[in-house]
């Protein structure tokens, strides 16, 4: 940090570069009264320092709502959201996947997690007014492999999914071009994963959804039952960084899970069957979590399953801050994920 | 020591000659000295000495009454202070029950903490609490402004407009019911957009930038001084990673309860804090507890504890310093934090006798 181009006072300047501060997080780590032995300055002068590097740190990010509300810009605006691809999904979740923060969607095996993922992957690529960010995904595999046949089903199929787009539109775009696949069995191929190539890719603007399938599998081989402090450290730091590249890139990290890994949510705060560790940890850093299930709800009509050959899903927000816990119906089609009404 | 002379407790004719001579201040008599003050208005030095004793009395006794409005060494007794609490006003949050566990709504002056697990409704309160702090004073609030600092990103805008739109009704059907001149003029300044306007949002990415923003705080708050409401959402997210030293973040956190202590102090605002459960695992069973560590327990003055029954939340108050230890049930409907309905009819049309804190059931809410 070069001091000499901040605005403080000499003898300020002087003391910090003979007490061999070099950034502002130092200074700020440090109590006023360490800062006043350091320094050899009076404690007004510390004062005057901590309130001077905290204002370089943080000018002019406020904000009201108001002008977060009317900000329709989409490069900054909270509205801005990723389709889904189905504007039954989209309503579930008023607009789409949001697009800072990291949401997990958990289930039981072939509920069509997966599925949700991939057509994820394509959807990204539309343009903004179709509710895309223009730009591509990486598609993180944990256990089995990518499934590229059904991908390029699904590819050969998006004009019969999104009739809301122009054909014009949909054949101009490479969809195959712009899905990055990495494969990631094991905890340290992953964090190598992300801290070099993800960041990568996002550095280059070229892809604007990360897709992780499943989070679930890295975890569970690697720690025996008794290291569920040590796997709730690694779920932390994982979850702070890729939390802190969701923000920086403003792209939405989708994290598929299994649902052993969930905890029994609705149970009360004294209850031995909660996991240690790591379904609170995991769920701590989550900004929504969805849940999809091939279970019929009992709310479900008959009306609703006879009309449909394929199986139905549910598809439940169980968590959001900006959602009320809500369901729909989907099944899984040639062309992708449909919701039902 | 700017005291003019003619203020002074001297014999008039003392005091109209020391006029007539020139003398304006305090300050002017001491710097003439003895000396010089009997030769001016030809008194003996005795006399002079004794002007002079009692113009620096004086001035003593204004400077520690002036010095004692700050609170640097002033006493006061326990009545006083009983007093200045009654007066202290409380943030409602829509939820009688909760008002009531709490004395009154959540307090100005002190540091409130909700701990909870994901999901369970804490963002949504801290929400419902900026809409609510802006109250107007003739419809029972504080007519305040609200600072947001957001370290996860859960602050969704659509949302609290949901909330403050629910808000602004509730008070025009007080105001229909009770048609007042006062509650009519009042809601002409309180709408969706002014609501909106007076929420000030920051959002800190990492611990120093929280750290950097809690510093500013107090220049903030005394440039917009109606803000009577500080949330912190959540204060455990960017402490519960990156730290290898835990000594060094339960330093950081007890500087920053401190400050946080003193800034609602001075500024007469309420302290809100979020924080997260994490599992203590015991003999034979995990408990989930709050997070960042026992030391952090001692800095809020009031805690509560949202937690799930079944698919009943239930707020408990867990430590507070004048109320006794609780559970109530809570619902978060579309319109925001609110009291559980009760199965009851009577709500239905009696729109001029209700109680303002109760809201007719309707069909939208769930």
């Amino acid at each position: 940090m070069d001091w000499d181009q901040c605005d403080l006072n000499p003898k300020v300047i002087a003391a910090l570069k003979k007490a061999d501060i070099k950034s502002i997080k130092e200074i700020l780590n440090l109590s006023g009264a360490d800062l006043q032995r350091l320094m050899k300055l009076s404690s007004a002068d510390i004062q005057c320092l901590l309130k001077t590097v905290s204002h370089m740190l943080r000018r002019n990010s406020m904000l009201t709502a108001l002008q977060l509300y009317q900000d329709k810009d989409h490069l900054s605006s909270q509205h801005q959201k990723l389709s889904l691809g189905c504007s039954v999904l989209n309503n579930l979740l008023k607009g789409g996947i949001p697009l800072v923060g990291i949401t997990e969607l958990a289930g039981e095996s072939s509920a069509g997690k997966t599925q949700i993922g991939l057509q994820l992957c394509l959807c990204v690529q539309y343009p903004y007014k179709y509710g895309g960010l223009e730009s591509g995904a990486v598609y993180i595999c944990t256990e089995d492999a990518f499934p590229s046949k059904r991908l390029q089903q699904l590819i050969d199929q998006q004009h019969k999914l999104r009739a809301d787009v122009p054909a014009e539109t949909i054949q101009k775009i490479k969809f195959g071009n712009n899905i990055f696949i990495e494969h990631a069995a094991d905890l340290d191929t992953f964090q190598n994963c992300i801290t070099n190539r993800i960041s990568l890719l996002l550095t280059r603007g070229m892809v604007r959804l990360v897709v992780i399938d499943s989070i679930a599998a890295l975890f569970r081989c690697e720690f025996g039952a008794s290291e569920s402090v040590l796997r709730g450290r690694y779920l932390q730091t994982f979850g702070a960084q890729l939390h802190r590249l969701s923000t920086r890139f403003r792209t939405p990290i989708m994290c598929i899970n299994q649902k052993s890994l969930m905890p029994i949510f609705f149970n009360s705060v004294v209850d031995k069957r909660v996991s240690p560790a790591l379904g609170i940890t995991w769920a701590n850093q989550l900004l929504m979590r969805l849940m999809a299930s091939r279970v019929p709800q009992p709310e479900q009509s008959l009306g609703v399953v006879s009309h449909h050959t394929g199986s139905v899903r549910t598809l439940r927000v169980v968590f959001a801050p900006h959602l009320p816990p809500s369901f729909c119906y989907y099944t899984v089609n040639l062309e992708g994920v449909r919701g039902i009404k | 020591m700017q005291r003019e002379v003619g203020t002074l407790p001297l014999a008039p004719a003392l005091r109209a000659r020391l006029v007539a001579a020139g003398f304006q201040t305090a300050q002017e008599l001491l710097e003439t000295g003895p000396c010089g003050l009997s030769k001016e208005i030809g008194i003996s030095k005795e006399e002079a000495l004794e002007v002079l004793q009692l113009v620096r009395q004086e001035c003593q006794g204004d400077a520690t009454r002036s010095a004692g409005g700050s609170g640097a060494t002033r006493k006061c007794t326990a009545l006083e202070l009983l007093e200045e609490e009654q007066t202290q006003g409380f943030i409602i949050t829509f939820c009688s029950a909760l008002d009531n566990i709490l004395g009154g709504g959540v307090q100005l002056t002190k540091i409130t903490e909700i701990c909870g697990a994901p999901g369970v409704g804490k963002t949504q309160l801290c929400m419902q609490l900026a809409v609510d702090v802006q109250i107007p004073e003739c419809f029972g609030g504080v007519a305040g402004e609200a600072v947001f600092i957001d370290t996860e990103g859960s602050f969704m805008v659509d949302r609290v407009v949901d909330i403050a739109t629910a808000c602004v009704q509730h008070c025009q059907l007080i105001a229909e019911a009770h048609q007042e001149a006062d509650h009519l003029k009042a809601l002409e300044s309180f709408s969706l957009e002014s609501i909106l306007s007076h929420i000030y949002y920051f959002r800190c990415r990492d611990y120093t930038e929280l750290l950097a923003q809690v510093y500013l705080l107090p220049d903030f708050l005394a440039e917009h001084s109606k803000v009577r409401l500080v949330v912190i959402d959540g204060i455990a997210f960017p402490f519960r990673h990156d730290f290898e030293d835990l000594s060094l973040r339960t330093r950081l956190l007890n500087g920053l309860a401190q400050q946080l202590i003193i800034t609602a102090n001075d500024h007469r605002a309420a302290v809100v804090l979020t924080n997260q459960m994490t599992t203590r695992i015991g003999q034979n069973q995990s408990t989930l507890v709050p997070a960042l560590g026992e030391s952090w327990g001692h800095a809020a003055t009031v805690r509560l504890i949202f937690h799930w029954d079944e698919s009943q939340r239930l707020a408990t108050l867990y430590k507070s310093p004048s109320q006794k230890e609780s559970t109530i049930p809570y619902c978060i409907t579309p319109h925001g934090f609110r009291d559980v309905q009760p199965p009851a009819v009577t709500q239905e049309a009696e729109g001029t006798e209700m109680n303002p804190r109760k809201r007719p059931r309707r069909e939208e809410e769930k």
